[in-house]
């Protein structure tokens, strides 16, 4: 079993090599040294500038409302507990068109506030951009780990005299830390491996640079190996996460002892409450989509729509479910902490912090590389030259996606095994439970919410991946964010409507599937 | 855990089932009836009506696959002899030239088109024909700017325009194409100290496209903005009352009339040196070039006509034409576009 999940993240993390292999193998070039004299220091700058804002916004947001809708009761809890997630399917870029058209000189807000609201642009609006669509990650993650606290140590704060906040911020938080840091660090690879919502804001990033080095100056090489400073910068915050982690093992509790129920807030707090959610979706959602839809009525609809949901609810779903599965099995193998299977799980890990274009060059290499190799093999058996089977199929495809997204499913993953304890394996084992019923009556209800997170999170990333599903689809084979960006970009933000409105209505398909699972779990002993 | 490799085993054959069967369906189409694949970097819905006036005429099924042109480059050039790929449609002038010295266009007999196409328009060795045109040109406030102010691209460096100008990044291929042409012009230096002015009189930060510009000289936050033509054209001809707006505040003018003309960028098609249809192929081609393709360009995207003698029927592009056209090499453009770029990163036009 250890070996399969090696190699299925080994096989996840490979494009990724093939472009670390295109980075090293060819010979010197004087662009580097060009970059390095220029823009290169600004590049890395307002990367870990905008990764900064993504993430610290995106935590206040994310944590903030799953500890509202995990431990306190208000009007509309049930709805937003599930509707809160769905800022992620709203493609960052398309925010971004939305929240620039809006905001920029002339635009409606910047109007009605004569001139007063700032508008949505550089790097501090694309990091904010970014919190506002990826906030979901934090609060996913969060909110599993707040369901999923013993109530021992908050109550036991608020009888030595701490108030609600404080405790929360003593104990709580403390506790749900590793999720967090989690959530963030999802956040902060996304928004480095960002292209359209950087390129249309004015933040000069270092995924501009790369996709500039490759459009400008013709120089994947150049690209690659800027492309491997992205893969540090995963690396590192790798480790940071994995270092935290690591410090709050010893404060794990051992599984639900004593669930936590929820409070009731007073008749104000819980409007605030429920404002604050609805606020998350305002800005999120209901404006910038508001704003498409109020464009669209002038303009046509797009053709294509429906074969194009069709196309991204399929390759989205079934990517998703072996991305899923590749994150169980990992999570399983990181928890043996094998050298092999944590090598791996962060080779697989880091193709989420690296542009799709990048990671489709590395398909694209590999595959035509294992055809190149397979050819005379081929000819001598068959006397025929290899049909061209690799790249354009789904399986290029497929194999692009889970290079970048297997880290959202990687996470969830791991962060919900660390709730099974290895006092409480122990424990089954003495009552002599053998794998298969240990694994079922004992991992499952604990992982279960993780799991299904892994699978929304790694569904929504596939949903509205853009830059490798260009160039690796078969023929004819549109998909929403394909048609969503086409319009968007050639700004016609009118047409772009109908197919961004979309997406996230595809994404609710499943996520109400596994809301009502997770709130049918989640309730137990939460009375209010 | 069997259960799960064997849903997982499940799963990965139904996904690599799923849409290659659209790939055999699409073979099974080829058995019956003579198809062409294309790829393309172009993505106007004038395109859709192209391919289907293509179909329509000629009974030749299109499979099409439309991405950035770097990486349809990437992709042809990876699959190499195997690439199902008849015909390469670019939008800009350097990824057309990349795509030639990358080796991916067969050479063709474009002689007969030798009476419609200006010579430019179609590549010596028969690598390539041009098939539509965008033009780099300059708009202003018709308040705050008079007319004849500004009549040329070295005028946007003048220190009167200090703080005034919008534009979008370099980043923009249209950006790199138009500063590619002042070097090919006036040298690597002029068109580096032309960037360098530029970027002193920017009102502003890069941001956003082009009709962000445009809607920045109506917004009031700055006085002349560098655009492409059909952005102007395409708001001119849209319901919105906020982009007549926009167009009724502004003017739109092409730039060295008097000189070496405006700024020309070209979208072109060659066929590809592995083609499997050639002869398909071939006919694509002819078709773009034919006075049908040219009117449907013209009147749904905007675009400059790569022949000169199709009719067509928009007013807006009506009353921008004629006007002095930029005849530089396609060739010429391309090798300077790295130039371009660096030049771009020295100045710090982001």
């Amino acid at each position: 079993m250890n070996i399969i999940a090696v190699l299925a993240a080994f096989i996840c993390g490979l494009p990724i090599l093939a472009v670390a292999a295109i980075a090293l193998g060819g010979g010197s070039t004087d662009y580097l040294r060009h970059l390095a004299e220029t823009r290169l220091p600004t590049y890395l700058f307002h990367s870990a500038y905008v990764g900064l804002v993504a993430s610290v916004t995106a935590a206040a947001i994310g944590t903030g409302l799953a500890w509202l809708t995990a431990r306190c009761e208000f009007p509309g809890r049930k709805f937003f507990t599930w509707a809160l997630i769905l800022p992620l399917a709203v493609p960052a870029y398309v925010a971004a068109y939305a929240w620039l058209d809006i905001s920029q000189a002339g635009g409606p807000l910047d109007r009605m506030s004569w001139g007063l609201f700032p508008t949505i642009r550089g790097t501090w609006g694309s990091g904010l951009m970014f919190a506002l669509v990826l906030y979901p990650y934090v609060y996913l993650l969060a909110r599993n780990a707040f369901t999923g606290q013993s109530a021992d140590a908050y109550d036991a704060a608020r009888t030595l005299g701490a108030s609600a906040f404080g405790a929360f911020w003593r104990t709580s938080l403390p506790m749900a830390r590793p999720a967090i840091a989690a959530g963030m660090a999802l956040v902060i690879m996304e928004a480095l491996a960002d292209y359209g919502t950087v390129a249309h804001l004015g933040s000069p990033t270092l995924s501009i640079g790369l996709i500039r080095a490759w459009s400008g100056a013709g120089s994947l090489l150049d690209a690659a190996r800027l492309s491997l400073i992205l893969v540090v910068f995963a690396l590192v915050i790798f480790g940071l996460e994995r270092h935290g982690r690591r410090r709050m093992q010893v404060q794990t509790s051992s599984g639900k002892q004593r669930p936590a129920r929820r409070f009731l807030l007073s008749p104000l707090q819980a409007g605030l409450a429920t404002l604050a959610a609805f606020m998350a979706l305002f800005l999120s959602m209901v404006l910038p989509l508001g704003r498409l839809a109020w464009r669209a009525l002038r303009e046509p609809v797009a053709n294509g729509l429906a074969q194009a949901s069709f196309n991204s609810l399929t390759v989205a779903g079934s990517a998703a479910v072996i991305a899923t599965l590749v994150g169980l099995t990992t999570a399983y193998a990181l928890r043996r902490k094998s050298v092999l299977g944590t090598a791996a799980a962060r080779l697989a890990g880091v193709g989420y912090a690296v542009p799709g274009a990048v990671a489709a060059v590395g398909v694209i290499a590999l595959l035509s590389g294992i055809q190149r190799w397979l050819d005379p093999t081929w000819e001598s058996l068959t006397g025929s030259v290899l049909p061209i089977l690799l790249t354009g199929t789904a399986a290029a495809l497929v194999l692009a996606y889970l290079s970048r997204f297997v880290a959202a499913a990687i996470s969830p993953c791991e962060t919900a095994l660390a709730r099974v304890t290895r006092s409480l394996d122990g424990a089954a084992k003495t009552l002599g439970a053998n794998t298969r019923r240990r694994l079922l009556a004992v991992h499952l209800p604990l992982i279960a919410p993780g799991v299904a997170s892994a699978l929304i999170l790694s569904f929504v990333e596939i949903l509205k991946e853009l830059p490798a599903t260009m160039i690796l689809r078969p023929f004819n084979f549109n998909t929403l964010a394909i048609i969503a960006h086409q319009y968007a970009s050639d700004e016609r933000l009118g047409e772009a409507a109908a197919p961004a409105l979309l997406i996230p209505l595809i994404a609710t398909l499943p996520m109400i599937f596994v809301a009502r699972y997770l709130s049918s779990s989640g309730e137990n002993g939460a009375r209010p | 855990m069997k259960n799960t490799l064997t849903l997982f085993a499940a799963t990965l054959a139904l996904a690599a089932c799923n849409p290659a069967s659209q790939t055999s369906d699409s073979a099974s189409a080829e058995s019956e009836g003579r198809v062409v694949n294309v790829y393309s970097a172009r993505h106007y819905s004038s395109d859709a009506v192209v391919y289907a006036a293509f179909t329509e005429a000629t009974g030749i099924e299109i499979n099409l696959i439309e991405a950035r042109g770097d990486q349809l480059i990437e992709r042809i050039r990876a699959d190499g002899e195997r690439s199902p790929a008849d015909v390469i449609v670019t939008v800009d002038a350097a990824r057309l030239h990349r795509a030639e010295e990358a080796g991916l266009f067969a050479q063709s007999d474009y002689s007969e088109f030798a009476d419609r196409l200006p010579d430019h328009l179609i590549h010596p060795q028969g690598y390539w024909v041009g098939v539509a045109q965008r033009s780099r040109v300059i708009a202003y406030s018709n308040e705050r700017v008079q007319d004849g102010e500004i009549t040329t691209y070295a005028d946007l460096a003048d220190e009167r325009w200090n703080g005034r100008i919008c534009v979008r990044s370099s980043g923009s291929v249209y950006n790199q194409s138009l500063l590619a042409s002042i070097v090919a012009h006036e040298g690597e230096e002029a068109a580096e100290a032309w960037a360098q002015a530029i970027v002193n009189n920017m009102a502003r930060a890069p941001q956003g496209g082009d009709r962000d510009q445009l809607r920045a000289i109506a917004a009031g936050e700055c006085d002349v903005a560098i655009t492409n033509h059909y952005y102007f054209a395409m708001m001119a001809n849209s319901n919105e009352p906020a982009d007549q707006a926009v167009v009724e505040q502004t003017t739109l003018f092409f730039p060295n009339q008097d000189t070496t003309g405006a700024h020309m960028n070209v979208s072109g098609a060659g066929i590809a040196l592995n083609a499997p249809h050639p002869d398909e192929a071939r006919e694509f081609i002819a078709f773009l070039v034919s006075d049908e393709a040219q009117r449907i360009f013209a009147e749904m995207t905007n675009e400059v006509p790569a022949v000169p003698t199709a009719q067509w029927d928009n007013a807006t592009l009506s009353a921008m034409m004629p006007f002095t056209q930029d005849d530089l090499e396609i060739a010429e453009l391309g090798a300077n576009n790295a130039v371009a770029q660096r030049i771009f990163d020295r100045v710090g036009w982001q």
